[in-house]
């Protein structure tokens, strides 16, 4: 399996990997990373993931952006989700319609990042 | 908005975040305590706009926000780059600000964050108030979360922004 995680802090990166390393579904999965939605977008069109994990607020492409366009080109990764600190109910419901899969506030665990991917299954 | 910006929210939002995120304990500290004289700081800030204007800060000494991104980066203290320590202080910011976001009612956006670190400097934001603002003690060293109100009356501006400025100073 093959993820890629989007976020333009590198601290956020690592705990989002630390998190699927430390779950018996993800821990072996190849984990690739994005600082931005722009820089994921061409990575995505390149060579497609199984799953991407996006921080909502970012420079250049938010994740929002990114999941949109993806929409439009007809090439959204099998599961999609957010990772984002301002969970609200107008984003879930933006991030819903653009086609993803789920949301999962920050700060998460381990435990509740693995039960949001078990539930986009 | 006062609910949201009660010490007791900010101090739970904050006791969340580094207790998941960094695996690291805050403990209540008075709101008499300061920074001691002459202490590198750090300032993570974001900003939020929509139906309620404000930022949220947090300050730290540069010795705790070492220990922060050591936490989060997996490494020892004195192995952190600055380019990492702004950028950890920067997600803790973040993480903050939108839980506090989260909370409001209606739509809000958040600023990415910005991160100030040195001795001796001033944060102020004029035209605003200190709406809430919580001590907490990690390793016996000082983490304040300020947040503040856009659109203050004068007379609140004046008063509070004294405040602000004299906690985010270290003359």
């Amino acid at each position: 399996m093959k993820i890629l995680i989007v976020d333009d802090s590198k601290a956020m990166r690592m705990i989002v990997m630390r998190a699927l390393k430390s779950t018996s579904t993800y821990g072996d999965a190849e984990m690739l990373q994005a600082v931005d939605g722009k820089e994921a977008l061409g990575m995505i069109e390149a060579d497609p993931p199984d799953l991407v994990l996006s921080d909502w607020n970012m420079p250049e492409m938010s994740g929002i952006e990114l999941l949109q366009t993806l929409g439009e080109r007809g090439i959204i990764p099998p599961t999609f989700g957010f990772v984002t600190s301002e969970h609200t109910p107008e984003m879930y419901d933006r991030a819903m319609a653009a086609g993803a899969q789920f949301l999962v506030s920050k700060p998460f665990t381990p435990e509740s990042l693995e039960g949001a991917l078990a539930g986009a299954a | 908005m006062s609910d949201v910006v009660q010490a007791s929210n900010l101090a739970q939002i904050n006791d969340e975040i580094w207790g998941a995120v960094l695996g690291m304990v805050l403990e209540p500290a008075g709101p008499e305590d300061a920074q001691p004289e002459g202490e590198e700081l750090v300032t993570g800030q974001v900003q939020i706009t929509g139906d309620w204007s404000g930022a949220v800060f947090i300050e730290l000494s540069t010795s705790l926000a070492r220990k922060a991104t050591a936490a989060m980066f997996f490494t020892e203290p004195d192995d952190v780059s600055e380019e990492d320590l702004i950028d950890a202080v920067g997600e803790l910011a973040n993480m903050t600000g939108g839980n506090v976001k989260a909370q409001l009612e209606g739509p809000h956006a958040l600023s990415l964050p910005s991160v100030t670190a040195g001795q001796r400097y001033r944060v102020s934001m004029p035209g605003t108030r200190v709406a809430g603002r919580v001590s907490q003690c990690c390793a016996g060293q000082l983490l304040t979360t300020t947040v503040i109100e856009s659109g203050a009356s004068p007379k609140a501006q004046d008063a509070d922004a004294q405040v602000l400025a004299s906690a985010a100073d270290s003359p």
